[in-house]
């Protein structure tokens, strides 16, 4: 298996492709923190900006005030609560929050910019095995003593093992976009669990953040891998998994109102709603996530695999 | 020669569709052979090559390689096995040298020195390294002959081996595959549309037609002895003939006559005493062109359904 792996990754990166990807992805990550900075700079700055204190009591007040209504529902009451515990917290213990144009803030969102990563992820994932059937080399790797569900697999852990490297690439492009064009600006990040209000590490919310967009990431991978695999047509899957990336949140919104939007793959693709508080669906709990993901990745895997094993090469 | 077959194909039948493509087929391969596989374009030579491969999966029936189903065992047969079906077709975009070390990986225990060698065999040393998309269509059929004898394969499928060779590549390939089958005891299985090509390659030929196996004959089979003999005035000279009690063909100017070759001076002979004009006796041997063209039936290819 591991000679397998080798040489699915050999073949990855002989191919021009798949260097441009890379250059490409290093190329946006660095230059667009530059452009960030350099269209900040160009605002100008208010002269009087009130300091973070005014700004937290002035949150503080809108809070209480907001909880005061007797119109809010119950999920809308609990999340005011918990903003307002924090709010609290943070006056309470003179905790500065992050400052939205500093360094840490500029590392901590960049895991919006995997997108980048999805898109170059399902790229690889659709051609490697859409590619040897265009280019009829499926035909001397199948006439190999190696059973066919060994070759997928070997297919599938590499491209895997590729999203984890252009993971990896982006996060080490953020940050030395970070230390390039932001300056430290230090603050703390507060969270509400089991009723207390808790300081969280930086860099544990920072990987946790990576580490939930990589579940995406594998998501959209092993979809583009079934189609590419049962299709045996590259652009077909890559199409497809990309209409599906941008599409699927509107589906989400659109169905949002019927009970059955728990159950669609794209209401769980985006698990940082989980940190941040702000999940797309009110009432998803992590369990429900966990298996209906679980469910579709079987679903994929076992079509790709059975289309992979059983049928006839005619190319 | 009564040798265990290294390979055998037993009841092999594949439908697709409503549509029999092959029809219970069953052969036996021989080691040391070299086995022609002939067939009119839709036959079954492709479908039927690619179950043996592998890549297809036969409705009913077997193959067998040295005792074992191709199915039930496919890790330990197909490492006795070596492909190239129709082009080989390589990853364009790495070295030949990277082509070969990808396939290596992919047997168990083949080392650097033995691809080494293998280069050696097809002559390619000196352009391993290059690209295969500069090869050229000879260097890569060389390269498919390369990774086919990796493993040190005891049986041999090839499909259209010599398309895009040379002459001089073409009998070069010849030699080699001879030289394999002689000295390793390699059972090879060749299908090509080219029959002179067969004819001068293989020890035994084996013609489809309509997915069905019509004959499989020895090539060193003596054959009936013809003779061509044309002589004037044509008319005498066929009464002679027939008067000899000899089965007359006319083709072109003269007549084609079975018989065989001590007679032949008895016939010039009487000839002459007849006063004909004698222009021609030669021996006349049928080529594999017109054997195959007769058992096939001429050129129409049979029912569509490739693709």
């Amino acid at each position: 298996m591991l000679n397998l792996i080798r040489n699915e990754w050999m073949k990855l990166w002989h191919k021009k492709a798949t260097w441009i990807m890379v250059a490409l992805l290093l190329f946006i990550l660095i230059g667009i923190g530059g452009i960030m900075k350099f269209v900040q700079s160009t605002l100008d700055q208010p002269e009087n900006q009130p300091s973070w204190e005014e700004n937290e009591a002035e949150n503080k007040a809108f809070l209480t005030a907001e909880l005061a209504n007797p119109n809010i529902d119950d999920t809308t009451k609990k999340q005011l609560e918990k903003e307002l515990a924090i709010s609290e917290y943070r006056i309470e213990k003179d905790l500065e929050p992050m400052d939205p144009s500093g360094r840490e803030q500029s590392i901590l969102d960049s895991h919006f910019m995997l997108s980048l990563v999805v898109l170059l992820s399902v790229i690889a994932a659709a051609g490697i095995v859409a590619s040897e059937f265009s280019q009829g080399t499926i035909k001397m790797l199948l006439s190999r003593p190696v059973k066919r569900w060994k070759i997928l697999t070997s297919k599938y852990l590499t491209t895997l093992l590729f999203a984890l490297m252009l993971t990896m690439i982006s996060f080490v492009a953020s940050l030395i976009a970070g230390y390039l064009f932001y300056d430290p600006s230090g603050g703390a990040i507060l969270d509400y669990r089991n009723g207390a209000v808790v300081e969280v590490s930086y860099w544990g919310r920072v990987l946790a953040l990576y580490a939930l967009q990589f579940v995406g990431i594998i998501v959209y991978l092993t979809f583009a891998f079934m189609i590419g695999s049962v299709f045996r047509s590259s652009s077909l899957a890559i199409g497809l998994s990309i209409f599906l990336l941008f599409v699927g949140p509107s589906i989400v919104l659109f169905l949002s109102k019927y009970e059955f939007v728990k159950y669609i793959l794209f209401t769980h693709t985006d698990l940082t709603g989980y940190i941040s508080g702000n999940t797309f669906v009110p009432g998803l709990t992590w369990p429900l996530s966990l298996v209906v993901l679980t469910i579709y990745m079987l679903l994929f895997l076992v079509i790709s695999f059975w289309s992979f094993t059983k049928r006839d090469v005619t190319a | 020669m009564e040798q265990q077959p290294i390979v055998e194909l037993k009841g092999l039948s594949k439908t697709i569709g409503k549509k029999k493509i092959i029809d219970n087929l069953n052969l036996q391969l021989f080691p040391g052979q070299i086995t022609g596989f002939l067939g009119p374009n839709g036959a079954g030579k492709t479908t039927t090559i690619r179950m043996m491969a592998g890549l297809m999966k036969p409705s009913s029936g077997e193959v067998i390689v040295e005792g074992q189903t191709l199915t039930d065992h496919f890790e330990e047969t197909m490492s006795k096995v070596g492909v190239i079906v129709e082009n080989p077709e390589m990853y364009k975009y790495m070295s030949g040298w990277k082509n070969l070390l990808h396939f290596a990986r992919m047997n168990k225990s083949i080392t650097k020195e033995r691809i080494t060698e293998v280069v050696d065999q097809v002559g390619m040393q000196n352009r391993i390294h290059e690209k295969v998309s500069s090869y050229s269509l000879g260097m890569r059929q060389r390269l498919g002959l390369a990774q086919a004898l990796l493993h040190r394969p005891k049986f041999l499928i090839l499909d259209e081996p010599t398309n895009g060779l040379d002459p001089a590549g073409i009998r070069e390939f010849r030699t080699y595959l001879r030289k394999i089958a002689v000295e390793d005891g390699v059972s090879v299985f060749v299908s090509s549309h080219l029959l002179t090509e067969i004819e001068l390659m293989c020890d035994r030929i084996a013609i489809i037609q309509n997915g069905q196996l019509i004959d499989i004959r020895e090539m060193n089979q003596k054959e009936e002895a013809h003779y061509y003999i044309e002589a004037q005035p044509v008319e005498q000279t066929r009464e002679l003939l027939v008067g000899l009690g000899l089965t007359v063909a006319e083709s072109g100017h003269g007549f084609i006559v079975k018989v065989e070759q001590d007679q032949i001076p008895a016939i010039i002979q009487s000839m002459v005493t007849a006063n004909l004009q004698i222009f021609a006796v030669q021996p006349f041997r049928k080529t594999l062109e017109d054997q195959f063209l007769e058992m096939t039936g001429g050129g129409q290819i049979a029912e569509s359904h490739k693709k």
